[in-house]
């Protein structure tokens, strides 16, 4: 961004906006690595605890722990991710940008949607 | 046999020509190492897919799966799973900050010149350990597909060397824009490899569950070599040594510690890639960078999920066709491949014939190239613009940079071709499940320890000092090799696991180095600036109103000439 260009002289934020916003982001990226780390440890975790999960059958000669495997944890990663990052991006457009700095509410592409900020 | 030649040299020829055809049009180091930043989520994700899932992803996970059952999977899931990490701590701030490479992130970051050089020494070694299994893997691959070699080299030579004499070029002419276009395509092509490899196994009688049903029935025995004879081996089951080893339960390959080993150097190693991490600068925004990570994670996990299921394929019909096809005899020891990497070529021979083979052979030359693309483009950023432009000669003009850069991509290039030929993939088949899956592992555990943790506190923690990271950098880096050096060594079960995959004890050992040295060292002069920019969205919303307004602007200049 070149300090000469007028759009970018629109574009800023201050550093408690930033703050705030970095450490919201913070408590998500926490929460969904959590949910992420408990899932993957518990997926082989289970095989000790339960004989049901990796010896069982589900379909065919497919255990639960096969299956999870093959399948179910890219799904779930999948899900985690885009979970996290539709609410990251959703809490950076209300919580940056500042009243100051809102875009044209009539337009659809805008990230500010003309709601008010917190 | 002439048939399947001309397949693979009219697709590697059409591969190669994208890049040379989409080169860069202006002579920059901004378009030659990240496109002019012009690169669209969907595009990118794909180039990030091609440049990811190299020779390890597209032979090695069908290899461990056929050689280990589900224990091979966790190679798999652990490589998918090391993007969720990159999602959720690194990929939108690290966009944001900007600049060319690792190392140049961190080094204005914290301010530092010794980060700058500490990271490109680390970056090397990384790129380093990557790049040799990959040529192993074109070796392996010519060996089988062709059989013999050029100008008096042994076929496997032959391999190493046209791969990285080719890959050298393209990436010489093409720089970023056109690498990233061919890895794209790569992918799209890898991709559609699996897909027809799947429908005509399936076509062919494969029925998945019941394969399952079927190969867990027996105990687990793969082919080793004794007292120079091949015969089947049972597996030792890890979990329990007294019970044997079934192919569609755990234990096959590793113990309870050895999966969790397993599973956190991958997924803690991809944050810390510098190929694939230096596509997330070619994004236009931090959200764009943030959202391509969700397509690659749904592209990737489509590709394994197939990877998987032929590795299930190949056990299962190799071992039921072994009796009937004589060409199989040599390659197998009771209907069970000596070499668990030839899973997915002898089933495209199955079903395909020499085309067949010549189609699978493609897609892992391919799979090799596009990683090798990357990785030389990574390693001329770091020399050509962290050493050179920015040490060595900070006056260079562009024309000279971008020579540093292509001299850098000749020498990293021939160093590791070097270093593969000193492989000799057969003396260590029987040692892991897939050779060139445990090399690769062993570039993810080198980077998940020494990359990872001081990124993660980077971006994440305000009071991270330079020294403080350089520190943990080290640390990490040497406590990694020796772990891994003591793994090879004593080859052993239990501990010996977590010694060949130590990012569970490197990773901690660096972010604790990194926070002790950092809480006694002093902070970034900048650090509030340097904050609103790896945090704020200002950039963001000033590229976005950019492209608007120049969207706008073109809108209206052909409504006018209607």
């Amino acid at each position: 961004m070149r300090p000469t260009d007028p759009l970018a002289a629109e574009e800023h934020d201050t550093p408690a906006e930033v703050d705030a916003t970095f450490r919201t982001l913070r408590r998500v990226a926490v929460g969904h690595v959590a949910v992420f780390a408990s899932v993957v440890i518990a997926v082989p975790l289970l095989a000790t605890a339960l004989d049901w999960w990796s010896q069982g059958r589900l379909i065919g000669g497919m255990s639960p722990m096969f299956a999870m495997t093959a399948f179910g944890l890219y799904v779930f990663f999948f899900v985690v991710c885009l979970a996290a990052a539709t609410l990251s991006t959703a809490v950076e457009e209300r919580m940056l940008g500042g009243p100051g700095h809102e875009g044209d509410p009539q337009d659809p592409l805008s990230p500010n949607d003309g709601a008010p900020r917190p | 046999m002439t048939a399947s030649i001309v397949l693979l040299a009219v697709l590697l020829v059409a591969i190669g020509s994208v890049a040379v055809f989409i080169r860069p049009q202006r002579s920059s180091t901004f378009e030659f190492y990240l496109a002019g930043r012009r690169i669209g989520v969907v595009t990118n994700a794909c180039a990030i897919c091609g440049d990811y899932l190299s020779a390890a992803s597209f032979l090695g996970v069908a290899a461990a799966v056929y050689a280990s059952g589900l224990d091979g999977m966790w190679y798999a899931t652990g490589f998918a799973a090391g993007f969720v990490p990159v999602l959720l701590f690194v990929a939108a701030p690290m966009r944001r900050f900007g600049e060319f490479s690792i190392p140049d992130f961190l080094g204005r970051r914290l301010e530092s010149h010794s980060v700058r050089i500490t990271s490109v020494v680390i970056v090397q070694l990384v790129i380093l350990a990557y790049l040799v299994p990959q040529a192993v893997a074109s070796g392996i691959t010519w060996e089988l597909f062709f059989g013999y070699g050029l100008a008096g080299l042994s076929p496997y030579a032959t391999g190493v060397l046209l791969s990285t004499a080719a890959i050298m070029l393209m990436v010489a002419l093409g720089g970023m824009r056109g690498t990233t276009w061919t890895q794209a395509m790569q992918f799209l092509l890898l991709l559609a490899i699996f897909v027809w490899l799947a429908i005509v196994a399936v076509g062919a009688g494969f029925d998945y569950p019941q394969a399952v049903r079927e190969l867990s029935e027996q105990p687990l025995a793969n082919p080793e070599q004794v007292e120079g004879r091949w015969q089947l081996e049972p597996v030792t089951n890890q979990l329990a040594p007294d019970t044997p080893a079934y192919f569609g339960e755990p234990g096959g390959q590793y113990g309870q510690l050895g999966q969790f080993a397993l599973i956190v150097s991958l997924a803690m190693g991809t944050a810390g890639l510098p190929h694939v991490m230096n596509r997330y600068f070619t994004s236009p925004t931090g959200t764009a960078a943030r959202m391509t990570t969700v397509w690659v994670l749904g592209l990737a996990g489509l590709f394994y999920v197939l990877a998987v299921l032929l590795g299930t394929a190949a056990r299962s019909m190799i071992r039921d066709m072994s009796g009937d096809v004589a060409w199989l005899d040599a390659l197998t020891t009771n209907g069970i491949l000596r070499v668990p990497e030839h899973a997915l070529m002898v089933l495209g021979q199955i079903f395909g014939g020499r085309a067949g083979l010549g189609l699978i052979a493609t897609g892992a030359l391919i799979a090799v190239l596009s990683t090798i693309a990357g990785l030389l483009l990574a390693s001329a950023s770091s020399w050509g613009h962290d050493i050179y432009e920015r040490h060595i000669n900070p006056n260079a003009t562009q024309r000279q940079a971008l020579w540093a850069g292509r001299l850098a991509v000749a020498v990293v290039a021939v160093l590791s071709a070097v270093l593969a030929l000193g492989v000799r993939p057969e003396s260590l088949a029987g040692q892991f499940p897939s050779i060139v899956a445990t090399m690769v592992t062993w570039a993810f555990v080198l980077a998940g320890s020494a990359l990872t943790p001081v990124f993660v506190l980077a971006i994440w923690w305000r009071r991270t000092t330079g020294p403080g990271a350089a520190a943990g950098m080290v640390t990490g880096a040497v406590v990694a090799v020796t772990m891994c050096a003591a793994g090879v060594v004593l080859d052993g079960a239990g501990y010996g696991e977590l010694l060949l995959t130590p990012t569970l004890v490197s990773a901690p050992c660096a972010a604790a180095v990194t926070v002790a040295v950092s809480l006694v060292t002093r902070p970034p002069q900048h650090l509030s600036t340097i904050w609103v920019r790896l945090h704020g969205t200002a950039a963001d919303r000033h590229t976005v109103k950019l492209a608007r307004l120049t969207r706008t602007g073109l809108g209206q200049r052909k409504g006018g000439h209607r």
